[in-house]
């Protein structure tokens, strides 16, 4: 699995849920959403499994109602508890990406220090 | 919506699928409807989904092998995997309602070829409890093994092109309903007659049969 790949498959929860805070959407909603993101590389099929998951845990639910286009289709919906895990997975985030950050920040640093040598 | 009305419409949906399309769903359709443990309800609105996605993509110039990947066995498990199970609150109506189903159909026969045959011939109307209460279990368990034997065989055929597998597991169920069929045949002749006998006059069989098996029709429609 490429670098990316992993990484993306560790976040897409959190990114699944943030979309459906937003906005409640149905499983094809969802896929243009993250596409227009910039998450283009998130396979079309990966987030039903997700979905499932994230339901089963209790993090959204599902409902049928008619959509904007007509035919019903299954909207899924950030629960309570959702809300709860998202504002955890934001948190945690933002404590991996700062650090992470700055150590990256700071090679271009130690190579000019290198060339002063 | 429930799954009665979701197979339905599934029924009719798929119709719109392009024969390649059609192809890969509809092997993963048969592959999640085959896991008995799942939850039907949330089985078909997955599957309703995944149809509901497939479609969309399709006017787009999408195939199914773009959406899902190109193994649909391992998607399809991966599913799977994040379904919940059937309530046990409704697998037991229904297996209860079949095995009643089982028995009810099992007197309305003999009645009914006792009452045939008892004009012409003299007809034995007493049976052995014991040794019938066995080959009756031996027929159930074979039902249900031939049962799991089919359905197994049509998993394996799923995602594959190889017509001469195809043939091939013809052959060993058929084989297999023979070898089932004759351990009953050689059960019933080798089993001491012993114990109580039991004697049910030919119509008493047939009423009987007839009630056993309306309260298995009740029984499964509660489940």
């Amino acid at each position: 699995m490429s670098f990316r790949s992993q990484i993306l498959k560790g976040i897409l929860d959190g990114v699944v849920l943030a979309v459906i805070e937003k906005e409640p959407v149905y499983g094809y909603e969802l896929s243009k959403k993250l596409q227009k993101a910039g998450l283009s590389d998130v396979s079309e099929g990966t987030i039903y499994p997700i979905l499932l998951r994230l339901q089963k845990k209790g993090f959204i639910r599902g409902e049928m109602r008619p959509s904007k286009s007509g035919p019903n289709r299954k909207y899924y919906f950030l629960t309570e508890e959702g809300t709860e895990e998202l504002r955890t997975i934001v948190e945690e985030w933002g404590k991996i990406v700062g650090p992470v950050q700055k150590l990256f920040e700071r090679r271009g640093k130690i190579d000019e220090f290198k060339t002063l040598d | 919506m429930n799954s009665k009305h979701l197979i339905e419409l599934n029924n009719r949906k798929r119709k719109l699928l392009t024969e390649e399309n059609e192809r890969y769903y509809s092997d993963m359709l048969l592959y999640i409807r085959l896991q008995f443990r799942l939850s039907e309800q949330a089985s078909e609105e997955i599957l309703m989904e995944l149809l509901d996605h497939l479609l969309e993509g399709q006017k787009e110039g999408k195939t199914a092998r773009d959406i899902f990947g190109d193994d649909p066995k391992a998607y399809a498990d991966e599913i799977i995997r994040q379904l919940p199970n059937e309530k046990i609150r409704s697998t037991v109506p229904f297996i209860t309602g079949l095995i009643l189903n089982l028995i009810g159909w099992f007197f309305m026969i003999r009645g009914a070829i006792i009452g045939i045959a008892k004009p012409f011939t003299d007809v034995n109307e007493s049976f052995y409890i014991i040794p019938t209460t066995i080959i009756v279990s031996v027929i159930a368990i074979e039902i249900g093994f031939m049962v799991w034997y089919i359905f197994h065989f049509i998993k394996s055929s799923l995602f594959t092109e190889k017509e001469e597998k195809k043939w091939k597991d013809n052959l060993k169920v058929g084989g297999m309903s023979v070898v089932t069929m004759g351990l009953v045949v050689v059960i019933a002749y080798f089993l001491p007659k012993f114990g109580p006998i039991l004697t049910i006059t030919w119509y008493v069989s047939l009423l009987a049969g007839g009630a056993i098996w309306l309260i298995g029709r009740f029984v499964e429609k509660r489940a």
